[in-house]
């Protein structure tokens, strides 16, 4: 909300600078935007100059080369010009060389297709000193040449408010001026009425209104009344001055003073052309479905039944609380008018604002729930300034439906509950003071009985007094606090930590954190993940195209950093993100933790020691040293190939576990050589990606409890198994290790058996391959002897050869 | 006989002042330990020699076969030495850099993330999480921000479709599912699955439906604070507070609480920070964080009873603070990954 300051004097007794505003609303709850500039646009070297000439530019249709008189006592001034609304002759202001334009353009001498330009002559939008941005400000009085354009205009200076939610009361200048005359402890000076008329429920004969109906519950309270023979023209000056200095852009007498007054009160008025409307009658209804009206904007709007018009027998002429049509717009042909001041449910206007993408000044004011008793106020000050600026004369009567909705409230509150609250000591009598200076009056004695008036809809509880208190009195009491903290019983939640850890592991082993957005492309899913039921995680009202889904996975993300930095040439090969994920599931939606990496097989730069080009068995290395480092489990499904293609090549990835059944998966390999393609990465990237289901890290781990170990050597027995080629070399371990275990039982323990050598080829039949297995036996009571270990080692390969497809390499 | 020890003594020396590997030292030992060896030889001789002799004799070839194989051991031991340094290879020249020299980082994000919680649980907070994805009315409803509320217009919200599912995101109703929009939703979660005292940092990603520029992202990370428990005062609040500023802009900073206005806090305030050492931004107020009084409306909505309990809240954005911090200008720069950005941080704590 833009509020002039020599407007907001007009209501309060302050005296003091911009600055000082700037200072001090800020410090009551209301933000003064930054406006770039807070040294205000200066017209420093800007002068009236007149035209003494005006030719063509030899190089350019559009442009004109003048010759203007900027200084009586000097040569004139030679100018590029690209208006044509001027003559010579005419007085203009001139920018010379030197000067800042409000928008923060500077003026330089410069060439223009070749020709010499020694400053600017400009336009009212240019010099921020009216709306007309058309052609050169023709300055018709003829001001003496050389004379600065500060001196002829006097600019209202202005500050852009920022008011929050709850303040809409400070969406007037009466209202900002209320809190100044709190804060600064100055009168507030409201303007005096003259208009009086008693209310009616049905109008006169006499009344140019012939009906008034109230048919929705939206609107609980609506006043009209009409105004006979009213002179439709240009405001007076102070009048346009005014709402220009906030603005707004002057119409004619009669809208400008319905502006006028929703800019000074707040309150919203609607001024309809009585002869517009059909029968002089008037309607507030929900709309029909569908109904159409073209707002003032000239853009037909289409309504719904949750939407609330102003209409008359036949149209809608209004979209209440938002915007008035062209039907009973006034203009100048209008004689008789109504005016209409209203109460209306502000969900109600919000929303509809909302759907139609429509918010004005009337609909914001609404939709903050503008204050019942301005109602009546608004109206009486407009009728004001109507009789006096239109003339005209007003029916004595103000036709009514419903009555205010709220009033003023009393709110008790006990001087503890303040102190309570605040943590330091009170002064009774400040603590009064404080909100008898925001107009509330204040009765009785602890507890006090505090009656808050109806502008402050929000303030109706014993916390918000003591709020209100905090914002007058301040909270500088409160500087060096002590810290009194009770150490309680919690920790960190288990998925934090464990991303913490995450982090610390990747990026000590090597790999650098990059940061994605979790918003993607429905070309990349569809893309990325074939098999995944994109519709799922797809945004209801994304803002763009390329930001529909939600992320399923890291790994898009990640190949993008790998992509960017390669045509950037950084040495950037291997990158990680850790970061939350949505995947369709069985039961719906969910949303997983994801850990995920990828590289480039080799270094980005060339090296003078060759290292090898890592594989998927160094990504296994990573995935192996994450967990050990993390201490979760990886699930216990077997690594299976994959088969299918994107996001993985085919037949070099692999994954282990389901997300969904496990709470953990793990998928690791090459990314599909043709996606990688696609993010114009050169080369193979290896990845990996591990999804976790907090539910899973949500359990508290127990404390280990320590096992004997045994301290005798234990015996080395190795063996070789040859199977066939497409075998998992984990499935042979496996089973020999289940029959060591089972051989061994009783007498001696066997440690997890590793395998030390996988080979195919010379001496094998092809398509076999060979897997040699160590195993370790040990007992914890003694060293075995050689016969044990030998005959178990017999009955080992007998049970091979018994139980399982794999035949002892010779 | 005395002379011929002496010359395997002097055979042995001379033979193994050559020898260069094991197998080698190996052949000379037999030529002269071995069972044909030319000591052996001489002590089978000794049955030759007069009874009186023998014992005199057998002491020398005694000695003298302790000597050689002394004279061997070292050998065998040089030759080892020198075995092992084969391995080692040619002398190193220190000053060429490691291969693969990828040292890894960590994101600016998380530095300033992990510089937050870590002062935080100094003064015992702990952190709380919750899902991103969110419901409206945890999101809104629950923080007294109902439907119809004028501070939901100011969230521009990005929605899932009304009949998407979740199923590891409890709903209160059947009310939509969204993105969050603050990490205020944490607050909700954390005080309906535990019982106050509590005492909570919340540090996580959200989202608004806003065009990306410098200083707006389509997602973006919060910090929230939450301290419930009988008699928290805004005193307290200040404490907290001024607590965190000073350990993270030191201890020059100047703070003050400004109204305003959160539907979920009563009072409301932003945090204003004034500091020497920040760059372009310094000795000027700026705002850092919005905080307040937990609105009674929000502890009975997660019913507790706001005359028994009551508590603080404060919220503030990651990537302000690391901005500020660092004298970033440019919030993309977070999500561009650009090793030139990221590089730079990766000392920062």
């Amino acid at each position: 909300m833009k509020v002039s300051i020599d407007w907001l004097k007009q209501y309060v007794g302050f005296n003091g600078t911009q600055h000082e505003l700037i200072e001090s609303l800020p410090m009551l709850g209301l933000e003064v935007e930054e406006s770039g500039d807070q040294s205000s646009p200066s017209l420093d070297n800007v002068v009236v100059g007149e035209v003494l000439s005006k030719e063509p530019h030899p190089e350019a249709d559009r442009l004109s080369v003048c010759s203007v008189q900027v200084d009586e006592n000097q040569e004139p001034a030679n100018i590029v010009c690209g208006a044509s609304n001027f003559n010579v002759g005419d007085r203009v202001p001139v920018a010379l060389p030197g000067a800042k334009l409000p928008g923060g353009f500077k003026i330089k001498k410069s060439k223009l297709r070749g020709v010499a330009s020694e400053g600017m002559m400009c336009s009212a939008v240019e010099l921020e000193l009216g709306q007309d941005g058309d052609g050169l400000m023709i300055l018709s009085k003829k001001p003496k040449i050389g004379t600065p354009i500060a001196n002829l205009f006097e600019k209202e200076i202005s500050l852009e408010l920022e008011v929050t939610a709850n303040r809409g009361d400070c969406l007037s200048h009466i209202g900002v001026a209320r809190e100044m005359a709190a804060y600064y402890e100055k009168e507030l000076v409201i303007p005096e009425l003259n208009f009086q008329a008693p209310t009616v429920q049905k109008p006169s004969k006499e009344n140019l209104i012939k009906s008034l109906s109230v048919d929705s519950e939206n609107c609980p309270f609506y006043n009209l009344l009409a105004i006979r023979g009213v002179k439709v023209g240009p405001s007076p000056e102070w009048l346009s001055k005014r709402l220009e200095s906030v603005g707004a852009r002057s119409i004619n007498n009669i809208v400008d003073i319905t502006n006028f007054v929703l800019l000074e009160t707040g309150q919203p008025l609607h001024a309809f052309d009585a002869n517009k409307i059909e029968d002089q009658s008037i309607q507030v209804r929900q709309a029909n479905e569908g109904e159409k009206i073209i707002t003032l904007d000239g853009i037909e709007r289409i309504l719904d039944s949750d939407m609330m018009v102003i209409a008359d027998s036949k149209n809608a002429l209004v979209i209440a609380g938002v915007m008035g049509s062209v039907d009973a717009e006034v203009d100048e042909t209008t004689v008789d008018i109504f005016l209409e001041s209203a109460w209306f449910k502000p969900g109600n206007i919000r929303s509809t604002a909302r759907r139609l993408g429509l918010h004005t000044d009337s609909s914001q004011r609404f939709a903050r729930d503008v204050d019942p008793a301005g109602i009546d106020f608004g109206v009486r000050r407009a009728v004001d300034l109507i009789l006096e600026i239109a003339g005209g004369q007003c029916v004595p009567e103000i036709v009514s439906y419903g009555k205010a909705p709220r009033s003023s409230r009393t709110i008790e509150i006990e001087h503890a509950f303040v102190e309570e609250r605040c943590g330091f000591n009170v002064d009774a009598d400040n603590l009064v003071h404080s909100w008898k200076r925001l107009g509330f009056t204040v009765e009785g004695k602890n507890p006090w009985q505090v009656e808050v008036p109806s502008f402050r809809s929000e303030v109706d509880r014993p916390i918000d007094l003591v709020e209100e208190f905090i914002r007058i009195y301040g909270t500088s009491d409160l500087n060096n606090s002590p810290l009194p903290i009770p150490a309680l019983h919690r920790d960190n939640d288990q998925s934090y930590d464990f991303c913490d850890r995450a982090i610390e592991n990747l990026s000590s082993q090597g790999l650098q954190e990059v940061c994605n957005y979790s918003l993607r492309s429905a070309n990349e899913i569809k893309n990325w993940f074939p098999s995944l039921e994109h519709e799922s995680i797809q945004l209801n009202n994304p803002l763009t195209a390329d930001h529909t889904h939600v992320r399923p996975s890291l790994l898009p993300g990640l190949l993008d950093a790998l992509a960017n930095n390669q045509k950037n040439l950084s040495q950037l090969s291997q990158v990680f993100e850790t970061g939350r994920v949505f995947q369709p599931g069985p039961r719906g939606n969910v949303e997983l933790i994801s850990v995920a990496l990828a590289m480039f097989p080799q270094t980005v730069s060339r090296e003078w020691k060759k290292t090898e080009a890592l594989d998927f068995f160094d990504i296994k290395r990573i995935i192996h040293r994450f967990f050990h480092a993390t201490g979760i489990n990886m699930p216990k499904d077997p690594w299976i190939l994959v088969q299918e293609t994107n996001p993985w090549q085919n037949k070099h990835a692999s994954k282990k576990g389901d997300v969904h059944k496990n709470k953990i998966a793990i998928s690791a390999g090459t990314i599909s050589l043709t996606l990688s393609k696609q993010k114009n990465i050169k080369g193979p990237v290896l990845a990996v990606e591990i999804l976790i289901d907090p539910i899973l890290l949500s359990k508290k781990r127990k404390a280990i409890t320590f096992q004997t170990f045994s301290s005798f050597p234990p015996a080395i027995k190795d063996l070789a198994l040859v199977t066939d080629q497409k075998e998992p070399a984990e499935k042979v371990r496996s089973a020999l290790e289940s029959i060591a275990n089972d051989v061994a039982s009783g007498s001696f323990l066997v440690d997890p058996v590793v395998i030390f050598d996988v080979f195919s080829g010379q001496g094998l039949e092809e398509g076999k391959k060979s897997i040699a297995c160590g195993m370790r036996f040990r007992s914890s009571d003694r060293t075995l002897g050689e016969n044990e270990v030998n005959q178990a080692f017999e009955k080992i390969v007998e049970k091979i050869n018994q139980n399982t497809p794999y035949t002892l390499r010779s | 006989m005395e002379k011929d020890l002496q010359a395997i003594v002097d055979e042995a020396t001379q033979k193994l002042d050559s020898v260069t590997n094991r197998p080698d030292w190996d052949k000379i030992k037999a030529t002269i330990l071995g069972p044909n060896g030319s000591l052996t030889q001489l002590g089978k001789g000794i049955g030759k020699l007069a009874k009186e002799d023998r014992p005199v004799f057998g002491q020398k070839l005694n000695t003298t076969k302790k000597q050689i194989e002394e004279i061997f051991k070292s050998s065998l031991h040089l030759i080892e030495e020198k075995e092992d340094l084969k391995i080692l290879g040619s002398e190193i020249d220190p000053s060429l850099p490691p291969p693969s020299n990828f040292n890894g980082g960590t994101h600016p994000l998380t530095n300033t993330r992990r510089k937050i919680v870590s002062i935080f649980r100094k003064i015992g907070f702990t952190v709380a999480e919750a899902t991103e994805t969110e419901t409206e009315w945890f999101c809104f409803d629950a923080l007294n921000t109902p439907e119809d509320h004028p501070a939901r217009d100011e969230q521009d919200t990005l929605f899932f479709s009304p009949d998407s599912k979740w199923s590891n995101i409890k709903q209160k109703n059947q009310e939509a599912f969204v993105l969050r929009t603050h990490t205020s939703s944490v607050q909700i979660r954390s005080l309906l699955r535990e019982k106050p005292p509590l005492r909570i940092i919340a540090p996580g990603r959200c989202f608004r439906r806003d065009t990306v520029d410098a200083t707006h992202s389509a997602n973006f990370h919060q910090t929230e604070g939450l301290y419930v428990d009988q008699n928290v005062t805004i005193r307290d609040l200040k404490g907290v507070l001024d607590f965190f500023l000073k350990e993270l802009f030191g201890n020059k900073v100047e703070t003050r609480l400004r109204p305003s206005f959160f539907p979920f806090t009563e009072p409301s305030f932003e945090v204003d920070l004034r500091a020497p050492n920040i760059g372009k931004l310094s000795d000027q107020w700026i705002e850092i964080m919005g905080c307040g009084m937990v609105d009674p409306k929000v502890l009975q909505l997660v019913d507790l009873n706001p005359d028994e309990w009551s508590g603080f809240a404060f919220g503030m954005g990651i990537e302000r603070i690391a901005m500020i911090l660092h004298g970033i200008d440019d919030i993309r720069h977070f999500y561009n990954n650009d090793l030139r950005f990221l590089s730079q941080f990766n000392h920062s704590s």
